[in-house]
C-alpha cells in the first residue's frame, strides 16, 4: 500500500522540493543495494577489482547523505513543515543516516575479499554469503517499503530481523568451533566475524528505517518496542 | 534516585486529553453554540472546554468562524444586527447569554485585544487606567500602581516609564499593541481574547508579543485567533481547527501539529488543497 502523500501543496515549489528529496533517497537506496550485492559477490569470487569499486562508490553515498540532510534542513528552515510533512522530513533525515552506515558496513564486508583464505576456510565464506543474501533481501524489502511508505511491509520486515539475528548467532557458534579446532586460523576467522557482525548491524539499521516508516505513517514511535507492541500501535 | 521520565522541553503543561479536565481547571465551557447572521449559519453546534491558565488558539481559513467564535466569548456579536445565537458559554457556572448578565461586567472579566492596535488619543498613563476610571476608581495610588503592574505585565514598562504622560500615539505599532494589552489587563480580567494580535506587526514585535502571551497565561486564560499557523504552534497549549463554521479538531498543540487526527486538519496545516 502506498502511503506516500507528497503532492497537492498549494506551493508547487514545496511539492517539487519534497519530490526531489524522495528521488535522491531512492537513488541513494539503489546505490546501497548495489553496494551490498557487490560486496557479497566480491567476497564470494575474491574479486579485488570489485572491492575497489565498492570502496570508491562509498564516497558518493556519503555525499548523498550530506546533500539529503542539507535539503531536509533547508525545507525545515524555509517551509516549517507540519504534521505528515514534518514526519516525512524527520523520517528521511534519520533514514539517510542509517543508509549511510549500511554503506560503510558494505565496504567493511567487501574488504574481506582482500584477505587470503585457505581452501578449507572457504566454507566459512559460503556461510557468510548465506547470511549476506538474507540481509540483502531484507534491505531490498526495506527500501521498497520506504519508497512507498508501506507500513504493512515495514512491520513484516521489522519482524524479519529476528531471523537474521538467529542466523548470525548460529554462524558465530560455528566460527568459534573453528577457532578452537585450529587456533592458527583465528586472524582470518576474526575477519569473518567482523563482517558477519556488519551484516547483523545492517539488519538492525533496516529495522530503524522500518521504525521511521511506521512513525511517518502512524505518527507513533516504534523504537524500543517488541514486535507485538508494534503490531498494536 | 534518577528519574527515567525526561522533563518536558518547555515549561508548558500539556493536557493530552481535554475530556479529563476537572471543573476547576476549566475557564470556559462552550456548549452547543450555534450562530447565524440572518439566514447564514456561521457556527454549527460548537462544544468545547477552554482550560484555565493556558493559551488556546483558534486556527482555520478566512471565514471559518474563528473570530466569530472568539467574539461570542465576550458578546461582541450582540452589536451585530441580525445575529442570532443559541447554545451556552459558561463562565463561573453561569451562561454568559442568560438575561440577567451585565454585559459591561462580562467584558471586564473577558478582555479583548484586536488586530490593529487601537490606543485612545490620550497619554500612555490615561490609556492604561481608562477601564479603572470607568468603574469609578479615583485613588491616585491605586491608579499609579495599576499602571506600573499592567505595563510591567505587558513588557512595556521599561520602554515607557519615563514618558507615561506623553501621547500613546507616539509609540511604535508593537508598543501600541502591548499598551492595548496593558489596558485590557489593568482591570484584572480572567480571560483575555486576542484577535490576530500580531497581524499588523513586524516579526520582532510579533516575537515580543508572543513572549508576552506566554507570560500572561500565568495570570490569565488566553484565547487567541491567528492566521499564522506557526504562531499558533509556538504560543498555544491547545489548538482548535475550524472549517466552514464547524469545529473540526481540538486537541493539544503538540499533537495537532505533529499527528492531527483528521485529514482536513492535516491538509490545512500542511498547506494542501482541501
Amino acid at each position: 500500500m502506498n502511503n506516500l502523500n507528497l503532492g497537492r501543496h498549494i506551493s508547487g515549489q514545496f511539492n517539487e522540493d519534497i519530490e526531489a528529496i524522495i528521488n535522491h533517497v531512492m537513488q541513494m537506496g539503489g546505490m546501497i543495494e548495489q553496494q551490498l550485492s557487490d560486496a557479497l559477490t566480491a567476497v564470494n569470487n575474491t574479486d579485488a577489482e570489485l572491492v575497489k569499486k565498492v570502496i570508491a562508490t562509498d564516497d558518493k553515498i556519503n555525499q548523498y547523505e550530506v546533500d539529503i540532510d542539507d535539503e531536509c534542513t533547508r525545507i525545515i528552515a524555509k517551509r516549517q513543515p507540519a504534521a505528515g510533512d514534518l514526519r516525512l522530513i524527520m523520517s528521511i533525515s534519520k533514514s539517510v543516516a542509517d543508509l549511510e552506515r549500511i554503506g560503510d558496513d558494505a565496504e567493511r564486508i567487501a574488504k574481506v575479499a582482500l584477505e587470503s583464505f585457505t581452501a578449507k576456510q572457504q566454507d566459512l565464506l559460503v556461510n557468510l554469503d548465506h547470511l549476506g543474501r538474507h540481509v540483502l533481501a531484507m534491505l531490498q524489502t526495506t527500501l521498497d517499503a520506504l519508497a512507498r511508505m508501506d507500513i504493512e511491509s515495514a512491520i513484516t520486515t521489522h519482524k524479519n530481523d529476528e531471523k537474521i539475528d538467529r542466523a548470525y548467532e548460529a554462524l558465530l557458534r560455528q566460527l568459534m568451533t573453528y577457532m578452537m579446532e585450529d587456533p592458527r586460523s583465528i586472524p582470518q576467522i576474526m575477519t569473518v566475524i567482523w563482517s558477519a557482525r556488519a551484516l547483523e548491524r545492517i539488519g538492525d539499521r533496516c529495522q530503524n528505517i522500518c521504525e521511521n516508516i511506521i512513525y511517518y505513517v502512524k505518527g507513533k514511535i516504534a523504537r524500543h518496542l517488541s514486535a507485538d507492541e508494534i503490531n498494536n500501535l | 534516585m534518577i528519574s527515567v521520565t525526561p522533563k518536558p522541553l518547555t515549561s508548558q503543561q500539556t493536557i493530552r486529553d481535554l475530556s479529563t479536565l476537572t471543573p476547576d481547571q476549566v475557564a470556559l465551557k462552550i456548549q452547543n453554540l450555534n450562530l447565524s447572521y440572518g439566514d447564514k449559519q456561521a457556527l454549527h453546534n460548537i462544544s468545547m472546554l477552554i482550560p484555565k491558565g493556558q493559551v488556546t488558539a483558534f486556527i482555520g481559513p478566512s471565514g471559518c468562524g474563528k473570530s466569530t467564535l472568539l467574539r461570542c466569548i465576550n458578546r461582541m456579536n450582540d452589536l451585530v444586527d441580525d445575529c442570532h445565537i443559541d447554545g451556552e458559554i459558561i463562565l463561573h457556572d453561569e451562561n454568559i447569554y442568560s438575561k440577567h448578565v451585565d454585559v459591561a461586567m462580562l467584558r471586564r472579566k473577558v478582555g479583548m485585544v484586536f488586530q490593529r492596535p487601537n490606543p485612545f488619543p490620550k497619554t500612555i498613563y490615561e490609556n492604561v487606567i481608562y477601564g479603572l476610571r470607568l468603574i469609578g476608581e479615583k485613588n491616585r495610588r491605586v491608579l499609579d500602581e495599576a499602571v506600573e503592574t499592567s505595563l510591567k505585565s505587558a513588557a512595556l514598562w521599561n520602554e515607557v516609564k519615563d514618558r507615561l504622560h506623553e501621547s500613546a500615539l507616539g509609540l511604535s505599532g508593537g508598543q501600541q499593541q502591548r499598551l492595548v494589552i496593558a489596558r485590557a489587563i489593568a482591570v484584572q480580567p480572567e480571560v483575555l481574547l486576542l484577535d490576530e494580535p500580531t497581524s499588523a506587526l513586524d516579526p520582532i514585535s510579533t516575537l515580543t508579543i508572543e513572549e508576552l502571551i506566554n507570560d500572561l497565561k500565568e495570570q490569565f486564560t488566553v484565547v487567541i485567533v491567528t492566521h499564522n499557523m506557526q504562531q499558533a504552534a509556538r504560543v498555544s497549549d491547545q489548538t482548535a481547527f475550524m472549517y466552514m463554521g464547524d469545529l473540526i479538531e481540538y486537541s493539544d498543540t503538540n499533537t495537532l501539529f505533529t499527528t492531527p487526527a483528521k485529514k482536513k486538519t492535516e491538509d490545512y496545516i500542511t498547506g494542501r488543497y482541501g
